[in-house]
């Protein structure tokens, strides 16, 4: 027994905490298990003290101690904050705990921000400005890295050879300036006419219509550039618009000389309404050729929010022929809206009218939207399709499974 | 990263920096990582004061999470702590570090702190729901029904929806307690159930039970049951208010239904004027139907069959004596093709009444209107489940009597094997002739209630119910 007592004190001993023995632990031997197991979580313990002396509250004394001067600032500033500077305050802290918020607002903007109904429009706002200023902001580095290489390689390759020969004088912008307006001069008397449908504007936000103008104004572009231009003409448009406003933002001086026809009219007051046709992705008909003596409308609308049937229904109220993109026809669509863009429109039915050629022209959709294109018609493609699929299904899978029986069943009659 | 275990070194915290890739988040990704684990709130102070001392400040993203950490393992004394610095450093907060101070002070002593802080919150936006949740939880634990019913009420005035965690503790705190004030508010979060058409899941209705039966005098005793298929309740054999809506509540749909759902911001979207008014008349001529069928919906009921044929089978199931059909369809069904026999239609036609509107029109819209303006008993076959156009419809309000005219009218089927099933109602499940929603007569209430983990689509109803009747 004594034997066993000294060979326990020898292991108390010699763990790691002497602890454990201190305390009395001779008395009593049998429970030895928990004597280990208190000098096991011991051990934790002490681990788990800052051993070298971390003093864990020293970052709050930091914070406190550099707080004395600011205070001192402070207190002499107004309590009582206007709603603007308590909403800049705001923004402010969303910006330091992390959250997408631009670094620098601008008085307009924050009034914007203070008017969304709610707390995710809000956000929603707030986001798409940071995004905005994170675009600025990169563009603007890489003209200056750009700049800083020209320089650079103008030093380098200094003065040899000035004089170089030409016989054509390098005005090129402004020579293409000329004959584009006037190919669209000459659009504006013996052009077909091309109408975008501005009555929209009630359906849309305030940003949308800045997408739509903005839309507006790439497809005016391309149409300028093209060889043979629409005439373009903006219907049902009111002076005192969104649209109007945008549209000088947009183009500044240039707005009044554009080369196209702005008009507070309807369509239906211009042109004799059999000519006209109505391009709507609603439609039930579907366009099979470009015709060059009709009359094309497209409605001037960005449509976020997914209205279905808006277009359809003004085209309809007017008694107006509508039409649809082939777009099924010939693209094996896989995800998206079928509606397009107006600049994507402009493409498409610029390309029609040159070329008559689908393919080409649908080049213009988006690759993202569609797999690719369809050499037979769908029909037979459905056709090929379902076959497939009762062969797979149906007889196929009868068959397969009775060979698989046979195979299987004589395999494992044999054994 | 995984944190450490124990409180490290400045050298410590420098070397593992260095190993990191990307150095100037370390303490933000090393601070989530402590709040996902868990990890003991010494090592996180060691990083923060590792922080302080390299840059002479914290960064008031990394006091947040820190923040976060302490709230997470109930620290109040700490939570103090950095509120006091967060209070002296910045001007205002921001709603993160807000809502986690609510959080982190309403549970403790200091719960008026938090009351404060909610004020605070107020002067930049309206709070969120949690914080509210937080604070009424706070107010009711202390007994504080005044405040915590002024919270709630403000709360409502605000358009932000209660949990139902809030409206439980108001009855779990209130357990006992004698008060008419009390009572009637109590009474009053019943009646929002109702209104909303909210079921209480089955813990919140066993402190619905609690709570009534712990009044003080009040003799109320609760029994969970299902209700009959009449509508009766067996254990106070009360019968329930049926699912009929009331004149004015049918008047005011079907006006509803005419003005957002066919009209709409333009007529010509679904239909036209023109086509409209051609409707209205062809069903004032022959009122009152007793099933409208939407015929190319029925006619897709199996897809080996004609479409012509599956509709044929549907009327002559539902053609008896005395009922009159309606079918709905488009004028394409007309033009005898494969799908429509001519013969077909013409024998269907000799058995029900038929309207086509044009092919791009909406036929759905129209089924309304018919069911609607041929009375209370008119029923509608569908399998559609009309969401698009309940969602036309522009208050809560209204849609919720959508909601339960449709589960009275709308008539589904199965179509399993040869037959054809109809006069199931929607959606599978027998004809609802009671109303599903919290009731009262004044002496009993039924309560129907949800299981806490069942899966429970919008359209279905609860079937367990609360019987709680004063003796």
């Amino acid at each position: 027994m004594q034997s066993a007592n000294v060979l326990l004190r020898k292991i108390v001993r010699s763990s790691m905490l002497p602890l454990a023995a201190q305390h009395g632990m001779k008395k009593d031997l049998f429970p030895l298990s928990r004597t280990l197991s208190l000098s096991l979580h011991l051990k934790q313990d002490k681990l788990c003290e800052p051993s070298e002396k971390v003093d864990l509250d020293e970052w709050k004394k930091v914070m406190k101690s550099g707080l004395q001067e600011e205070v001192s600032e402070m207190v002499s500033e107004p309590k009582e904050l206007s709603s603007l500077a308590a909403a800049r305050e705001t923004l402010e802290m969303w910006r330091l705990a992390g959250r997408a918020v631009p670094e620098n607002i601008t008085e307009d903007q924050l009034k914007t921000f203070m008017e969304c109904p709610s707390k995710s429009a809000k956000k929603k706002y707030l986001k798409y400005l940071h995004l905005k200023e994170l675009y600025k902001k990169n563009s603007k580095r890489k003209t200056d890295e750009k700049r800083e290489r020209r320089l650079e390689e103008q030093d380098e390759a200094s003065k040899p050879e000035e004089s170089r020969k030409s016989s054509f004088l390098c005005l090129w912008s402004s020579t293409m300036d000329k004959a584009y307006n006037w190919r669209a001069a000459q659009s504006m008397i013996f052009g077909q006419p091309l109408v975008f449908d501005m009555s929209y504007e009630k359906e849309m936000s305030v940003r949308e219509v800045t997408n739509t103008v903005r839309q507006i104004a790439l497809s005016e572009g391309c149409n300028r550039r093209s060889l043979e231009p629409f005439h373009i003409h903006l219907c049902n448009f009111k002076d005192d618009s969104l649209y109007h406003r945008e549209f000088v933002k947009h183009y500044r001086e240039a707005w009044g000389k554009l080369l196209i026809t702005v008009t507070d009219k309807c369509y239906t007051e211009i042109f004799p309404k059999d000519k006209l046709i109505y391009l709507t992705a609603d439609s039930p008909k579907v366009m099979k050729t470009f015709e060059h003596d009709k009359i094309y409308i497209v409605g001037s609308m960005v449509d976020k929010s997914i209205k279905t049937g808006v277009s359809l229904a003004r085209a309809k109220r007017l008694g107006l022929e509508t039409a649809a993109l082939p777009l099924e026809k010939y693209l094996l669509w896989s995800r998206g809206a079928k509606n397009l863009t107006l600049d994507q429109m402009m493409h498409i039915l610029l390309t029609l009218k040159d070329t008559a050629d689908w393919k080409k022209a649908l080049e213009f959709v988006p690759k993202r939207k569609y797999c690719g294109f369809v050499n037979k018609p769908v029909k037979e493609l459905k056709k090929t399709l379902d076959l497939i699929n009762t062969l797979r299904l149906g007889k196929g899978r009868e068959e397969v499974g009775k060979q698989f029986a046979k195979n299987y069943s004589k395999k494992y009659k044999l054994k | 990263v995984q944190p450490p275990e124990k409180p490290l070194q400045a050298e410590e915290w420098d070397k593992l920096r260095e190993d990191f890739q990307a150095p100037e988040v370390f303490e933000e990704v090393m601070l989530n990582s402590m709040i996902r684990c868990n990890s003991p709130i010494d090592v996180a102070k060691s990083l923060l004061t590792h922080v302080a001392k390299r840059k002479g400040d914290v960064a008031y993203n990394v006091l947040v999470k820190y923040l976060t950490l302490c709230v997470q393992q109930g620290r109040v004394s700490e939570v103090r702590d950095v509120y006091d610095i967060m209070k002296a450093r910045f001007k205002i907060l921001e709603s993160g570090a807000y809502s986690l101070l609510i959080k982190g002070l309403s549970n403790s002593d200091h719960w008026r702190m938090a009351l404060t802080l909610l004020e605070e919150v107020k002067k930049i936006m309206i709070p969120s729901r949690t914080c509210y949740e937080c604070c009424i939880k706070a107010a009711s634990r202390h007994q504080d029904f005044k405040l915590a019913f002024e919270l709630y009420d403000e709360m409502l005035a605000q358009d932000v929806v209660p949990t139902l965690n809030v409206l439980q503790s108001f009855f779990d705190f209130s357990r006992g307690m004698k008060g008419a004030e009390l009572q009637k508010e109590l009474f009053g979060i019943l009646l929002y159930l109702r209104d909303n058409q909210i079921y209480p899941h089955k813990t919140f209705m066993r402190s619905i039970r609690l709570w009534f039966e712990s009044i003080p005098g009040g003799n109320w005793r609760g029994r969970l049951t299902k209700i009959k298929e009449s509508g009766q309740c067996p254990v106070c054999d009360h019968q329930l208010e049926d699912s009929n809506l009331t004149e004015e509540e049918y008047s005011n749909l079907s006006q509803r239904i005419i003005k957002d759902v066919i009209h709409g911001t333009d007529t010509f979207r679904k239909t036209s004027p023109q086509e409209f008014e051609a409707f209205q008349t062809f069903v004032e001529n022959r009122l009152p139907f007793d099933i409208v069928i939407d015929g190319l919906n029925v006619s897709h009921i199996k897809t080996r069959k004609l479409q012509c044929e599956n509709l044929l089978d549907a009327v002559n199931c539902l053609a008896k004596e005395n009922t009159r059909l309606l079918v709905l369809g488009r004028k394409h069904m007309l033009m005898n093709t494969s799908n429509w026999k001519r013969e077909i239609m013409k024998e269907m036609q000799n058995k029900a009444d038929f309207f086509f509107a044009e092919n791009i029109s909406e036929d759905d819209a129209f089924l309304l209107y018919a069911t609607l303006r041929s009375g209370k008993h008119c029923k509608f076959v569908t399998r559609d489940f009309l969401r698009d156009h309940k969602a036309c419809l522009s208050d809560s309000l209204t849609r919720h009597l959508f909601r339960k005219w449709q589960r009275g009218h709308q008539v589904a089927f199965s179509a399993e094997g040869r037959s054809i099933q109809f006069l199931v109602s929607f959606p599978a499940a027998p004809a609802f002739r009671y109303d599903c929603v919290v009731q009262t007569t004044g002496d009993t209430w039924h309560i129907p209630y949800k299981d806490v983990f069942e899966e429970k689509y919008s359209y279905q109803v609860p079937r367990k119910w609360l019987c709680i009747q004063q003796k």
